[in-house]
C-alpha cells in the first residue's frame, strides 16, 4: 500500500464471446499489499477478467502485467505458479474429507518411508496448516470434516490453501455472500492481516458498504470497461453506487410519449413472503398492485430478491406466506401452466438456460408453451405445418433474423435470441408480462425494438412488471419504480422524473443497517 | 435436434466401425482371418431368406426394448429397468395365454398383450414416481427392480405357476390359439415382429406429432426451460417411465406368445440391455432403432451358427456388442460435454 508497486495489472484487455463483448479495453492496476475491491453488475465483465487473470481464458487483445512485467498466463496451473489464486463462491472442497486432507489434497507433503510407496507426512501437513493459520490470525480444527465445518471456516481453509501454494495475489469472489455479519467481521480482520503481510487481495462484491469498510481502492466495472477507479478515502457510497448503475454514456433513444390511462388492477400482490432456498434471497412482505396499461419497474442491487419475486409471481418459486390475486381470483399456488393459461407471461433473466432451450430448434422455441393450444394441437395430433407457419409468423412479427427455422436456437445472435423469447411470450395475448432483464446482452437496435414492444404492449392494456440492472431503462419505461433491498421494498419513485442518485441511495439503504 | 442425415448416419456408423475394428484385432490375435469371419457373419445372417428370417426373429424383442429405452433416454431419464418390465410383462402375457379359457379364441392374444402392457407400466410407474417426486436416482431404482423382477418371476414359475407336467422352472405352454402366428415357417419369425414395427412407428409418431412427445424431448434437453414454459417436468417423467414399462411389457408378451410359448428361467438373455445398446447407437431415432435391432439380431443369430462351424466362440459377439455400446456412449458424452461448455460461457 505504501510502496505502490504494481502486483497485478491489465492493459487494454479485450475479450469477446461471439457477438458479446465481455471486456472492452480494461486498464487496471492493483498495488501490492492492497485490498482492491471490484464491483459491478452481473454481466459487467468481472468474471471474464478474473478468468483471464487465472489463465482460464486468453484475452483477444491486450496484456497482463505481473510485478509490473508483461506476462502470458496460459492455464490455471501457471497462474498458481505465478502466485495468483482465487476463492470461488462455491467452495472447492471434498465434503467427506477432513479440513487437513482438503488442505493438502493434490500437493501432499511426502515421506519416502515405505520404499516405492510414499507416505503422507501428516505432522508436517498440520504444522504447515497451523503456521499459515496463525499468520492470518485464525485457529482451525484440522480434524473436522469439511461438511461439518461452518462456511467461514471453509473459506479460511480455502485461503490458507492458496497461501500454502505460494499465492501472493488472492481473488475473492463475493466472499461475504454466504456469511453472517459476525463472520464477515472475522473475514475482514483476516484480510487486513493478510494485506499487512504483503499479500494482494482482489475483493469482488455487490455490497458497497462492505467495500467501503474493507478496501483500500475500488474499481467499478460497467459494460466491459472500468468506469471508475479511486482510492477508497476519496470516494463515497453514493459515488460508487452512481457509477455502478448509470454512467450516461449511452443515451437510450426512445421515450414514452404519453402516459397510458390506467385500467383496473390486474395483479394484486399481498404481503408476499418466500423462504431462502440454497442461496436465494428471501422475500419479506412484498405488496404491490399492477394495473392494466401500467409498467412497474423493480430496482435493486443484484441478488436482493428481484428475480425471486418475479419467480414467485410466475409460479417457479414457492410462496411461504401472502397471496397473489389476478383480478379477483386467488392464483397464489397454481401451477406455471395454469398461470400462463390465465395470461401471465415470463421473460427470464437467464436466457441461455431458462428463457430458451438453446439446443432445440428455433421452431420449437417459438411455439413451446403453445403446443397444447389449437390449432397447433387439434386434440389428437400436432400439426407440423401449422407449427411452422405459426413459428414463422412469430419470428417475422418481431423481425428476428434467423438462418433456418430447424436449426438450434443457439445459432441466433444474443439480440435475436432475446427477441425470440419475447416473440413467444407475447404471442398468446397475455394480460401480464413479467420481465427480468429485458435487454441484457442485446445490441442497441435490439434494445430499441424490445423497448418499443414493451411500450406497445402496455398501451394496448397489458400490464408489465419488470426488473433490470439498467436503472435508466427502468426510468425510461416505468410508470413507477419500487426499490428492493434484502428482499423487501424500501421505497418507490415515479418512473420518468426520478433521480438516479436517489434510487441508488435507496438500493443500498437496507444493506447499510446490516453491517 | 437439427442434425443432417450425414451427421446422424456417422453417429450410427462410427461406433460400429470402431467395434468391428477392435474385434478384428482380437480375431487376428487369436489367429483367425477377420475378413473371413465377417463375411461368414454376413452370409449367416442375411445369406438366404431362412437366415434373414432368423435374423429378424432375433431382432423382434430388441425392437420393443429399444423403443422402451429410447422413450426414457430422450427425456433425460436413464431408465435401465426395461429388462424387468420385459420379464414381468412376459410372464403376465404367458399367464393369460394358458389360464384364460380356450373358448375366448383369438381374443386371448389382445387381452394378454394389454395385460402385459399394464403390468409393465405399473412396474415402472414406481421408479418414475420416486424420480419425479423425490429425485430418487432412476438408474439405481430401475436396476434394482430388475433383480426383483427376476426373483418374482423365478418364484412364480417354481411355485404357483409351475407347469404340472414339466420339470422345473417353466410355466405350462400357452393354448395353441394364443400363439402368435408364424410369418415364414419353418423359421421362428412371428407376428411379434410386425407388432414391434408398429411400436417403432407409434414411437416415431409420438415423438414428432404429440404434445407429450415434444414435452418429453424438451425436458430431456432443458428442465428449467420446460418448467418456465409451463411443462410439468414431474408429470412428464412419470409418463415416459410408464410408457417405457408398457412397451417393455408388450415386448415380453410378444416374446412369450410368439417365440417360447411359455415362460421359463432365462426367458430374456438380457434383451433389455441389448435394447439399451440399440437405443444408444440409434440416438433414439426410430429408423436407427430398426436398423440397430436388425443388426444386433443378426449378430445374435449368426453368432450361434458361427460357433458351430468355426472355432470362434460366441463371446466374440459379446465383444462386438460391448464395444459398440462403449463407443456409442462416448459419442453421447461428447455431445453433452460440448453442450455444457457452451452453457458455461
Amino acid at each position: 500500500m505504501k510502496t505502490h508497486e504494481i502486483a497485478l495489472g491489465a492493459k487494454n484487455i479485450y475479450k469477446s464471446y461471439g457477438s458479446v463483448n465481455a471486456n472492452e479495453g480494461i486498464d487496471l492496476t492493483i498495488d501490492r499489499g492492497s485490498i482492491h475491491a471490484l464491483v459491478g453488475e452481473n454481466g459487467a465483465g468481472k468474471s471474464t477478467l478474473m478468468r483471464i487473470f487465472q489463465g482460464i481464458e486468453q484475452p483477444d487483445f491486450g496484456t497482463i502485467l505481473i510485478d509490473g512485467k508483461p506476462k502470458k498466463i496460459t492455464n490455471p496451473k501457471q497462474a498458481l505458479k505465478m502466485g495468483i489464486g482465487m476463492v470461488h463462491q462455491e467452495f472447492m472442497m471434498a465434503p467427506d474429507l477432513t479440513l487437513l486432507e482438503n488442505l493438502i489434497l493434490g500437493d501432499e507433503p511426502i515421506i519416502k518411508s515405505w520404499g516405492i510407496f510414499p507416505k503422507i507426512n501428516w505432522n508436517l501437513a498440520e504444522k504447515e496448516g497451523n503456521e499459515l493459520a496463525s499468520k492470518i490470525g485464525v485457529t482451525i480444527d484440522w480434524r473436522r470434516k469439511a461438511n461439518d465445518a461452518p462456511v467461514h471456516i471453509l473459506q479460511f481453509v480455502e485461503i490458507i490453501r492458496l497461501l500454502r501454494k505460494g499465492c501472493r495475489i488472492i481473488i475473492l469472489d463475493e466472499p461475504t455472500a454466504v456469511l453472517a455479519p459476525t463472520q464477515v467481521e472475522e473475514l475482514f480482520n483476516l484480510l487486513r492481516k493478510l494485506s499487512h503481510s504483503g499479500a494482494t487481495i482482489i475483493f469482488i462484491s455487490h455490497k458497497i458498504n462492505e467495500v467501503i469498510a474493507i478496501a483500500d481502492h475500488v474499481s467499478v466495472m460497467r459494460r466491459g470497461k472500468i468506469s471508475f477507479s479511486n482510492n477508497i478515502n476519496n470516494t463515497s457510497i453514493e459515488e460508487i453506487a452512481f457509477h455502478i448503475v448509470g454512467d450516461n454514456q449511452k443515451k437510450l433513444t426512445i421515450s414514452k410519449n404519453s402516459k397510458n390511462s390506467l385500467g383496473n388492477t390486474l395483479l394484486n400482490i399481498d404481503n408476499l413472503c418466500s423462504k431462502t432456498i440454497k442461496k436465494s434471497q428471501q422475500l419479506r412482505d412484498i405488496s404491490l398492485k399492477l394495473k392494466a396499461g401500467q409498467i412497474i419497474g423493480i430496482a435493486g442491487v443484484s441478488g436482493n430478491g428481484q428475480i425471486e419475486l418475479l419467480e414467485c409471481i410466475v409460479g417457479l418459486r414457492k410462496i411461504s406466506k401472502g397471496k397473489i390475486y389476478l383480478q379477483e381470483k386467488n392464483i397464489t399456488n397454481i401451477s406455471v401452466f395454469n398461470k400462463r393459461k390465465l395470461g401471465i407471461s415470463f421473460v427470464s433473466s437467464d436466457r441461455a438456460n431458462e428463457g430458451l432451450c438453446l439446443n432445440s430448434s428455433i421452431e420449437n422455441n417459438a411455439i413451446a408453451g403453445s403446443h397444447r393450444n389449437s390449432p397447433i394441437f387439434n386434440g389428437y395430433i400436432l400439426n407440423r405445418k401449422i407449427i411452422q407457419q405459426i413459428a414463422l409468423e412469430r419470428l417475422n412479427n418481431l423481425s428476428i433474423k434467423y438462418g433456418n427455422i430447424h436449426e438450434n436456437a443457439s445459432s441466433l445472435s444474443g439480440g435475436n435470441q432475446q427477441k425470440l423469447v419475447f416473440a413467444r411470450e407475447i404471442s398468446n395475448k397475455p394480460s401480464i408480462l413479467i420481465i427480468a432483464q429485458p435487454t441484457r446482452g442485446v445490441d442497441l437496435n435490439g434494445i430499441k425494438a424490445i423497448h418499443n414492444l414493451i411500450i406497445e404492449f402496455a398501451s394496448q392494456g397489458g400490464a408489465v412488471l419488470m426488473t433490470s440492472e439498467e436503472i435508466e431503462e427502468l426510468q425510461l419505461l416505468s410508470d413507477k419504480i419500487f426499490i428492493i433491498s434484502n428482499g423487501r421494498f424500501v421505497g418507490s419513485v415515479e418512473g420518468q422524473n426520478s433521480d438516479i442518485k436517489e434510487i441508488g441511495k435507496m438500493m443500498i439503504m437496507d444493506a447499510n443497517k446490516n453491517v | 435436434m437439427y442434425n443432417s442425415y450425414l451427421q446422424r448416419g456417422l453417429g450410427f456408423a462410427l461406433p460400429l466401425l470402431a467395434a468391428f475394428l477392435i474385434s478384428a484385432i482380437v480375431l487376428i490375435l487369436i489367429g483367425e482371418n477377420p475378413i473371413k469371419i465377417y463375411s461368414m457373419l454376413v452370409s449367416e445372417s442375411f445369406g438366404s431368406s431362412r437366415r434373414t428370417a432368423a435374423t429378424l426373429s432375433a431382432s423382434t424383442p430388441l425392437l420393443f426394448t429399444a423403443v422402451a429405452t429410447a422413450i426414457c433416454f430422450r427425456s433425460g431419464a436413464f431408465n435401465v429397468g426395461v429388462e424387468g418390465a420385459f420379464l414381468i410383462g412376459g410372464l403376465g402375457g404367458v399367464f393369460c395365454g394358458f389360464i384364460l379359457p380356450v373358448q375366448l379364441g383369438i381374443l386371448i392374444i389382445p387381452i394378454a398383450i394389454i395385460f402385459a402392457g399394464l403390468l409393465g407400466g405399473i412396474w415402472l410407474y414406481f421408479p418414475g414416481y420416486l424420480l419425479a417426486k423425490y429425485e430418487v436416482d432412476e438408474v439405481v431404482s430401475t436396476l434394482m427392480l430388475n433383480f426383483i423382477a427376476i426373483a418374482i418371476t423365478g418364484y412364480l414359475i417354481n411355485g404357483p405357476l409351475l407347469s404340472p407336467i414339466s420339470g422345473n422352472n417353466v410355466t405350462p405352454l400357452v393354448h395353441d390359439i394364443a400363439k402368435l402366428p408364424r410369418l415364414l415357417p419353418p423359421s421362428t419369425l412371428h407376428a411379434g415382429f410386425i407388432l414391434g414395427l408398429i411400436c417403432v412407428f407409434m414411437y416415431s409418431l409420438w415423438c414428432n406429432r404429440t404434445p407429450s412427445g415434444l414435452e418429453s424431448a424438451l425436458i430431456g434437453l432443458n428442465q428449467r426451460f420446460s418448467n418456465a414454459v409451463g411443462i410439468s417436468v414431474q408429470k412428464t417423467l412419470i409418463l415416459v417411465m410408464v410408457l417405457s414399462g408398457i412397451i417393455g411389457g408388450i415386448g415380453g408378451a410378444s416374446h412369450g406368445l410368439g417365440q417360447l410359448y411359455r415362460f421359463s428361467d432365462g426367458f430374456s438373455p438380457g434383451y433389455g440391455f441389448t435394447g439399451m445398446a440399440v437405443a444408444l447407437l440409434a440416438r433414439n431415432s426410430p429408423v436407427g432403432i430398426i436398423a440397430g435391432s436388425i443388426l444386433f439380431g443378426a449378430l445374435a443369430s449368426a453368432g450361434t451358427t458361427i460357433q458351430l462351424f468355426s472355432d470362434i466362440p460366441l463371446d466374440l459377439i459379446n465383444i462386438i456388442q460391448g464395444t459398440v455400446m462403449i463407443f456409442a456412449v462416448i459419442e453421447l458424452t461428447r455431445i453433452s460435454f460440448s453442450r455444457k461448455l457452451k452453457v458455461s460461457i
